[in-house]
């Protein structure tokens, strides 16, 4: 179950709404933060305090692809493959993060550093090619620079 | 007044409507996938799109609320090839497998594709592969053919309100599942399968094992659970039930089912049934014929009645028979054997409860329309979970709440854990005086009303005695909720009668129901414990309600049944338990009833039993009670007769006779067959002779006819007459003071699952619960080191039993509940109780527990 800090800024969000449902996509993202990803447990602790059905939460949390469905690791690199970002050599870097993290897209290396997800646009055509790790952004990427950026992430 | 024109036809509207539904009404038929008519509108499939003029594009009817000057289309080139198209892609990834599929002749899918085509589809790509899931017992789903029209879901979550389904995932990825993605935890009303248009959610009680045009017969019946009485088609094949399906015209539960109703049909086919009459000879039950068996009950009756005379022979009705079973059950017992000593299970709370009321508050008190309860602003909930004793009633206070209904509820109910809008929970014991506390709260805010002597007395002598003697928490709120509303409603329970002081939480019922001129509902466990009331099986009132002890009462039904009644009232069920042997009654007639494991003090009243000269006993199966008995007469069924149930509305019903069997004879004919036996022969070819001399003699059923209840018109008052007068004062026993000591309370859980020992017979509702089990509650567990799934030994005075550990989150106070349904684990005959003075039901007691890990 969530602790005490947490149950008050579900609370919180709860409020802001006429009714329960509304703060179920909010109250998601704080368990995702607190279990790393939406896992059944994660589902039911957001059921029991919202006091939604179960599978109301989980139906919900299903439909979204930017919520995480499987164990994360400790920092998520988010990189950008679309048009401008793969023109400028995204894929290669893929490859090249794949290669020295031990990090398949979509997968989670080894020691649970980092996670590698394949993304769309995020509008830093610019700049391209790009990339975010956890919240952070980045862009002007070479392989040089993604590995003293990465070196940040513990 | 809307005026709209629909395939150049004109139709007027009283109220406004969806296109839809304006369609239907001037008998336009419009092709619908997602919606369904128990449903809200979703216009998901768009199935049901139609031109509208000065609109752009089609629009979907389902949700298109019709307005004055409409002008509507429903046929055209555009909208064929529009459906013609949305039908292609829902084949995409249907998998086309109907000479496999269930549901193949009853699909409505494949009769749309039959109807526009779209036969040949230009998808050339893999279709979607999910295997079909058996992970469930009791549900099978196939989620290629599912169409994600959500009516499943929608079902679960509206109306069932157990949203126990949702969609999963999205896009072509989209599927029905369960929390778990596995087994369902549900409450498998199996309303999901009703609703579902295509073979996507099946029943494996008849999976694969016939085509929805082979069966042989449709037969509109009537289930046998509880006193709801729910309608339903059940559909026979081969002289045996394949399966049985609501209709949403039909009955008052409106398509609706539970899980009893749906899945518990099988116990009539189960190979413990009796086949032929046993009789005890030299201390053992030895297979006989039945003109032997008939012959002894017969003999030995009549030689008792001649040495002992007529008030030493006790009759025990039963409210799982019909109305004519019972009603031909106390004419014997009255006029053959001349005593007055009838009475039934219901004494444990459905009847002493209702006598009561209708002591006070007049004749049909409780006679309210399960429907009405929908739109009450406030419900007062107690003496037990509404959902699961009646669950389609249930079902009503559900909505009640989703209208915006405030919900109250006294005690642990887990059925209305999400729909619940105040909590309170009074010490065990204590009910009586949180009741009598809100009372007088209410008394004292608003007065009497000045109409009924007794009550008023009642309310002013009980306000003078203390004041509030309790207070709970959110008391105040519960008071002033109840106050503010103006259509309140009151569901009573049975628990709360089995108090010792039990007639005390009744007054103060009365008092609310009286004060808030509130509707009251009175819940009621098995099909027929109205029908045993009003046919007369209770020992101080002639059938119809008519009190025994008036002269003129009693001459008129003597004439009609040509035979002396006695004119003394009979004892009731305790009493007559208390003095069996070795006391006055010699010899007992039991109908379609198990003493022995359905009421506290089993093994006492095992020991009653056994010491009478005489034990008939009349059942389907062989039961504790049967087992000891010196002749056991093999019944008939529901499904295998016709006769008529009264529900707890009082709503006449008639349970149509479904398959034959060749074993066993209906209640009321084996009766009549004694009764010829001993000299006294009854005219009754067939059931419908037994209703039209009810119909004759009693005041409240006169003139009903089959045929008027089979149309489902008989509700209350029929064509009968208020019959008895009400009570002049309020009966009052002395005050019992008690002290807490134990830790935990037995009490008996009433599982949504099992109604008495017939559903353990039922294949698939065992299943679904196979054995009983100890359910804690969440903090109480905490306190006494208790986990979910640990094994251990509890004990009350007078016995212990082994089981497994439930943690329950909805059970709030240290009341740890266990089942009495199952063989051999009873929680009533772990109990022994004491009688209330006033209503002769039995206090349960002795049910302090401890509890030992083992």
């Amino acid at each position: 179950m969530f602790n005490e800090t947490v149950l008050k800024e579900i609370d919180e969000i709860r409020v802001k709404y006429p009714d329960r449902k509304s703060a179920l996509l909010p109250s998601l993202y704080i368990a995702q933060r607190e279990f790393g990803w939406l896992s059944q447990e994660a589902l039911l602790c957001v059921a029991k305090t919202l006091n939604l059905p179960e599978t109301e939460v989980r139906g919900a949390a299903s439909f979204y692809s930017m919520y995480r469905h499987k164990p994360a690791g400790r920092n998520l690199i988010q990189l950008c493959t679309n048009v401008s970002c793969m023109v400028l050599g995204a894929e290669r870097l893929a490859d090249f993060i794949s290669r020295k993290y031990g990090v398949q897209p979509g997968g989670t290396s080894q020691d649970g550093r980092f996670s590698l997800v394949i993304m769309e646009c995020i509008g830093a055509c610019g700049t391209a090619p790009a990339m975010l790790v956890n919240t952070d952004f980045h862009d002007s990427l070479t392989e040089k620079r993604i590995e003293e950026i990465l070196e940040k992430y513990k | 007044m809307i005026t709209l024109t629909i395939n150049e036809k004109e139709i007027t509207l009283d109220k406004p409507v969806t296109v839809l539904e304006a369609a239907k009404l001037a008998g336009i038929k419009i092709p619908t996938l997602c919606y369904h008519e128990a449903l809200k509108p979703y216009g998901g499939c768009r199935l049901c799109v139609v031109e509208v003029e000065r609109m752009p594009r089609l629009q979907t009817s389902c949700t298109l609320m019709s307005a004055d000057g409409m002008v509507v289309k429903t046929e055209s080139e555009a909208i064929s090839k529009a459906r013609r198209g949305i039908l292609e892609f829902l084949l995409i990834n249907h998998p086309l497998d109907c000479p496999y599929c269930d549901k193949a002749g009853e699909c409505e899918l494949q009769d749309m594709v039959n109807k526009y085509g779209a036969s040949a589809g230009r998808y050339k790509e893999e279709k979607r592969k999910v295997p079909e899931s058996h992970k469930d017992q009791i549900l099978a789903r196939n989620m290629e053919r599912c169409i994600v029209c959500t009516r499943c879901v929608r079902m679960c979550g509206d109306v069932q309100g157990a949203s126990a389904i949702s969609i999963i995932g999205r896009g072509n990825r989209s599927r029905m599942e369960p929390f778990s993605s596995a087994a369902f935890n549900c409450e498998y009303c199996g309303n999901c399968l009703t609703v579902c248009p295509v073979g996507a959610i099946l029943s494996r009680l008849y999976i694969h094992s016939f085509r929805p045009w082979q069966l042989d017969k449709e037969v509109e019946t009537v289930c046998s659970y509880c006193g709801v009485g729910c309608s339903f088609v059940a559909q026979v094949r081969d002289d045996s039930i394949k399966r049985v399906i609501p209709r949403f015209d039909l009955g008052l539960n409106k398509g609706l089912l539970c899980s009893r109703g749906r899945f518990g049909y099988e116990y009539i086919s189960s190979p413990e049934r009796l086949k032929t009459p046993l009789v005890r000879k030299h201390g053992k039950l030895e297979e006989s014929t039945w003109s032997e068996a008939l012959s002894v009950v017969a003999e030995r009756l009549g030689h008792i009645k001649k040495t002992h005379g007529g008030s030493s022979i006790a009759g025990i009705a039963s409210p799982r028979c019909c109305n004519e079973d019972n009603y031909v059950f106390q004419k014997f017992m009255r006029t053959v054997c001349g005593s007055n000593n009838i009475d039934s299970i219901s004494r444990t709370g459905f009847a002493a409860a209702q006598k009561y009321f209708e002591d006070l508050l007049g004749q049909g008190i409780t006679a309210n329309m399960i429907d009405g309860l929908k739109n009450s602003d406030a419900i007062l909930i107690l003496g037990g979970d509404p959902t699961a004793i009646n669950p389609v009633l249930g079902l009503s206070i559900r909505e009640a709440s989703g209208r915006g209904a405030k919900i109250l509820v006294l005690g642990n109910a887990k059925g209305l854990e999400r729909f619940k809008t105040l909590h309170i929970m009074p010490e065990v014991f204590k009910e009586a005086d949180t009741l009598e506390s809100l009372l007088i709260g209410i008394y004292n805010a608003r007065g009497t009303r000045g109409e009924k002597p007794a009550i008023d007395h009642g309310i002013k002598s009980l306000a003078g005695k203390t004041g509030a003697r309790t207070a709970v928490p959110e008391f105040d709120e519960l008071m002033m909720t109840l106050l503010e509303s103006k259509s309140a409603s009151i569901v009573f329970g049975p628990d709360l009668v089995q108090r010792t002081d039990g007639h005390r939480s009744l007054f103060a019922v009365s008092g609310l129901t009286y004060l808030l001129e509130a509707r009251l509902y009175l819940l009621s466990e098995k099909p027929n414990e109205q029908g045993v009331v009003d046919t007369g099986c209770v020992p101080d009132m002639l059938p119809g309600g008519r009190p025994l002890n008036v002269y003129d009462f009693r001459r008129k039904f003597e004439e009609a049944w040509k035979g002396p009644v006695p004119a003394e009232d009979g004892l009731t069920l305790f009493e007559i338990i208390e003095n069996a042997g070795a006391g006055k009654i010699k010899a007992m007639y039991i109908m379609g009833e198990n003493p022995v494991f359905n009421l506290p003090g089993g093994p006492y009243i095992k020991n009653k039993l056994q010491s009478l000269d005489l034990l008939v006993v009349q059942d389907l199966f062989l039961t504790e009670t049967a087992e000891i008995a010196d002749v056991v007469l093999p019944a008939l069924g529901w499904s295998e007769r016709t006769g008529t149930y009264t529900n707890l509305e009082r709503r006449v019903q008639l349970q149509r006779k479904t398959v034959e069997t060749l074993h066993g004879m209906e209640d009321w004919r084996i009766i009549s067959e004694v009764s010829g036996r001993m000299g006294c022969k009854m005219s009754y070819t067939e059931v419908r002779d037994i209703m039209e001399e009810m119909a004759g003699v009693s005041p409240l059923y006169r003139d009903i006819t089959y045929q008027e209840i089979g149309k489902g018109n008989c509700l209350w008052p029929y064509h009968g007459e208020p019959l008895r007068g009400e009570m002049k004062t309020v009966p009052a026993a002395a005050d019992i003071e008690r002290e807490h000591r134990e830790d935990f309370y037995l009490s008996v859980e009433k599982p949504l699952f099992h109604s008495g020992t017939l559903s353990g017979k039922s294949p698939a509702l065992m299943k679904i619960y196979p054995g009983p089990v100890l359910r804690v509650g969440a903090s109480a567990a905490k306190k006494a080191g208790l986990k979910e799934g640990d094994k251990v030994q509890f004990f009350t005075q007078t016995g212990s039993r082994e089981a497994v550990v439930s943690i329950e989150e909805s059970i709030r106070d240290n009341r740890v509940y266990y089942s009495n349904n199952f063989k051999g684990s009873g929680a009533l005959g772990l109990m022994t109780f004491t009688i209330d003075e006033v209503t002769k039901a039995p206090g349960l007691e002795g049910c302090e527990v401890k509890i030992k890990k083992l």
